[in-house]
C-alpha cells in the first residue's frame, strides 16, 4: 500500500504538542526504544505530551526526563529488576510531571468505552479503595438492575499510538510477538498507529508463535533495526542488563542529561 | 544442621501456602513468588498452573528464575496468550487466581499502600491491578522481604489494596502475610502472629512493628526448610540468585545483578 512505509524521522512528525502518546510493549519488553530517541534528536522534540503506557519502563523515563511529557498514565512506571525508573520517580515526586492514577481496570475499561464507543464501562474495581480521591474526575454509576454503586471508567482517546514490531510488509500488515501487552487495544482506538519494525519483508509469512496485524490497522511503518534495545524482541534479542544498568547509574550519579546527549549520538 | 537465608525461609513460606489445582498469578519481578509457586509444583502441588504476566497466559510448565531472559523461558509455556487486557478483564475474574502482593505499606486491617509516600515524599512505580482484583478477590496474599515499622504502620498513606473491613460487597482482604521475621493472618479482621522464622522472637517482631499485633494461641517456630526444599531452590529453580534480589539492597544487589546479567549472556543456546 502505498505511502505506508516511511522513515523515522517523517514518522515523529505525527507526534505534536499536548498530544496522548501512547506507547506500545512491555516494561523492558518490544518498547519503541528508537522512535522516542528519533523523537528526542528531531528539531523541536514535542513538549507538554500525555503520555500513556499500560506499563512504563526506560523509553518513557527518556522522554520525562528529557521534559516532554506533562502527564502520565500508567498502571506501573519503572525498570522492573533493574529499580525504580529515576527521572519519573525524581520528577513525579516533586510535582513538575503530573501523575494521573491508573489501574489495570481503568485503563482497559477505558479503552474498551471507546471501542465500544460509549463513554464509560462499569466495574466494581475502586470501590474502597482510595483511588476514587486521587482521581476526582472518575464518577461512580449505579446499576439499574441492582442498585450497587459501581465505578464508571471513562473512555480513553489517543491520538498517536507507537508500536515495535519484529517485521512488516509493504502491504502494511505488521508482526508482533505473543507479550502483546494492550498493542491490540492500542490499534483498535488510537487516532493514528505508528510501527516501528526490525525488517520490511515482501511479504508476511503467517507462524504459530507470532500475532498479525492486518493492514490497513497500522497507519505509518517505519524501518528501525534493533529499534527496542535495551529492552528486548523476543525472539530476535534479549533485554540488555548492562545498558539499562549504566542508565541508572548515570541518574543516580545527576547525569542525565550527559547520557542522553551520548545515547542520541550512540555512544552508549 | 541446616543453615538458610531469609529469602530461602519466605520463598519455602510461599510454597507452603499453595494447594495443588490452583491457578498461581505471577506478577511482574516478583522471583521470591516466582520461586516458592515452581517449589509448590515440584514438591506438594504438580497439578497448579500459572497465569504469568509476561505472554499474559495460561502456563502448566515452568522455567527457571531469571533477569533479561525471562520472555525465552516463559513465552512459549504458555497455553493461551490473550493480552493484558483480556488477561485482566476476562481471564483473572474466571480462574481467580492466588496472588502475593508486595505493599510499601500495611495497617493492621491489611489495608496496603503501592501509590506515593508522604514523608519522605516518594511517588512509587505503581499499583498495578491490586485496587482492582482487591475489591472481589478471596485469594490475596501479601508478602514484605524486610520486616520494618515503616512498612507495617498504624496509618497508610493511601489505601490502594483493600483490607478487612465491613463495608466490602465482595471478596476479602488478605489472608495470609510472610516477611523476613515471621508468618501472619487476619483474625477478626486484626494482623496476627502465626509463627516466628528461626533466630527470630515474637518480641522482636512486634518491636518491629508499628501497631499492636494479635498473636495465634499455638503460635511457634515457622518449621525450618528441609533439604530437599533447599536443593530445589539452589540448583534448579534459582541457581543463579534472582529470588536475593528482593532481600538485598545497595551495593551487594547492584554486585549480584551484574553478576546475574553476565551468567544469562555466557548461557548458551540462549537468545
Amino acid at each position: 500500500m502505498a505511502g505506508i512505509v516511511c522513515d523515522l524521522s517523517a514518522a515523529c512528525q505525527h507526534v505534536t504538542d499536548g498530544a496522548t502518546l501512547a506507547l506500545g510493549g512491555m516494561t523492558l519488553y518490544r518498547r519503541p526504544v528508537a522512535f522516542v530517541a528519533a523523537l528526542l534528536a528531531s528539531p523541536h522534540p514535542p513538549r507538554d505530551l500525555t503520555l500513556l503506557n499500560f506499563t512504563a519502563g526506560f523509553e518513557s523515563d527518556l522522554l520525562v526526563g528529557a521534559g516532554c511529557v506533562a502527564t502520565v498514565r500508567s498502571v506501573y512506571f519503572g525498570l522492573e529488576s533493574f529499580g525504580l525508573a529515576p527521572m519519573f520517580t525524581r520528577l513525579a515526586t516533586s510535582g513538575a510531571v503530573r501523575v494521573m492514577d491508573e489501574t489495570e481496570a481503568s485503563l482497559v475499561y477505558g479503552l474498551r468505552a471507546q471501542m465500544a464507543g460509549v463513554g464509560f464501562m462499569p466495574s466494581t474495581a475502586w470501590q474502597g479503595t482510595d483511588l476514587l480521591r486521587l482521581r476526582p474526575d472518575v464518577q461512580t454509576v449505579t446499576d439499574p438492575y441492582t442498585g450497587e454503586t459501581l465505578t464508571a471508567f471513562p473512555a480513553i482517546s489517543i491520538d498517536v499510538a507507537v508500536l515495535h514490531g519484529l517485521e512488516a510488509d509493504e502491504e502494511g500488515n505488521v508482526k508482533l510477538n505473543q507479550n502483546l501487552g494492550i498493542d491490540l487495544e492500542l490499534v483498535y482506538t488510537a487516532q493514528t498507529v505508528i510501527c516501528t519494525v526490525e525488517r520490511i519483508v515482501p511479504r508476511l509469512q503467517k507462524s504459530a508463535d507470532a500475532v498479525i496485524v492486518p493492514a490497513p490497522g497500522v497507519d505509518f511503518i517505519a524501518l528501525a533495526p534493533r529499534g527496542a534495545s535495551p529492552s528486548s524482541c523476543h525472539p530476535l534479542y534479549a533485554v540488555d542488563g548492562e545498558a539499562i544498568m549504566r542508565y541508572v547509574d548515570a541518574c543516580q550519579a545527576g547525569r542525565f542529561d550527559d547520557y542522553l546527549r551520548e545515547f542520541l549520538a550512540g555512544d552508549v | 544442621m541446616i543453615t538458610f537465608t531469609p529469602d530461602e525461609m519466605i520463598c519455602v513460606c510461599i510454597a507452603r501456602q499453595v494447594v495443588n489445582g490452583e491457578v498461581l498469578a505471577q506478577g511482574i519481578n516478583t522471583p521470591l513468588v516466582m520461586a516458592g509457586y515452581i517449589l509448590a509444583k515440584l514438591t506438594h502441588a504438580p497439578d497448579v498452573r500459572f497465569a504469568s504476566a509476561i505472554g499474559q497466559g495460561i502456563a502448566q510448565d515452568w522455567s527457571p528464575l531469571r533477569v533479561t531472559r525471562v520472555e525465552s523461558g516463559w513465552l512459549d509455556k504458555a497455553l493461551m496468550h490473550v493480552g493484558f487486557a483480556t488477561a485482566t478483564a476476562d481471564l483473572l475474574p474466571k480462574y481467580q487466581p492466588k496472588e502475593f502482593f508486595r505493599p510499601a505499606q500495611v495497617d493492621a486491617a491489611g489495608n496496603f499502600n503501592n501509590i506515593a509516600l508522604r514523608r519522605p515524599a516518594m511517588r512509587l512505580p505503581g499499583t498495578g491491578g491490586i485496587p482492582d482484583v482487591t475489591t472481589y478477590s478471596s485469594h490475596v496474599y501479601l508478602y514484605v522481604p524486610r520486616h520494618s515499622r515503616a512498612i507495617f504502620t498504624p496509618q497508610i498513606d493511601y489505601i490502594s489494596g483493600l483490607g478487612h473491613f465491613a463495608g466490602r460487597q465482595r471478596g476479602r482482604g488478605p489472608n495470609y502475610c510472610v516477611t523476613d521475621l515471621g508468618q501472619f493472618d487476619w483474625h477478626d479482621g486484626q494482623m496476627r502472629l502465626l509463627s516466628y522464622h528461626a533466630g527470630v522472637s515474637a518480641a522482636h517482631i512486634q518491636r518491629k512493628t508499628g501497631f499492636a499485633l494479635q498473636v495465634a494461641p499455638d503460635v511457634g517456630q515457622t518449621p525450618p526448610p528441609t533439604a530437599d526444599e533447599l536443593r530445589l531452590l539452589r540448583e534448579v529453580i534459582d541457581p543463579l540468585g534472582v529470588r536475593r534480589l528482593e532481600t538485598l539492597g545497595g551495593a551487594r544487589r547492584k554486585a549480584l545483578l551484574r553478576q546475574i546479567i553476565q551468567q544469562e549472556r555466557d548461557m548458551d543456546g540462549d537468545v
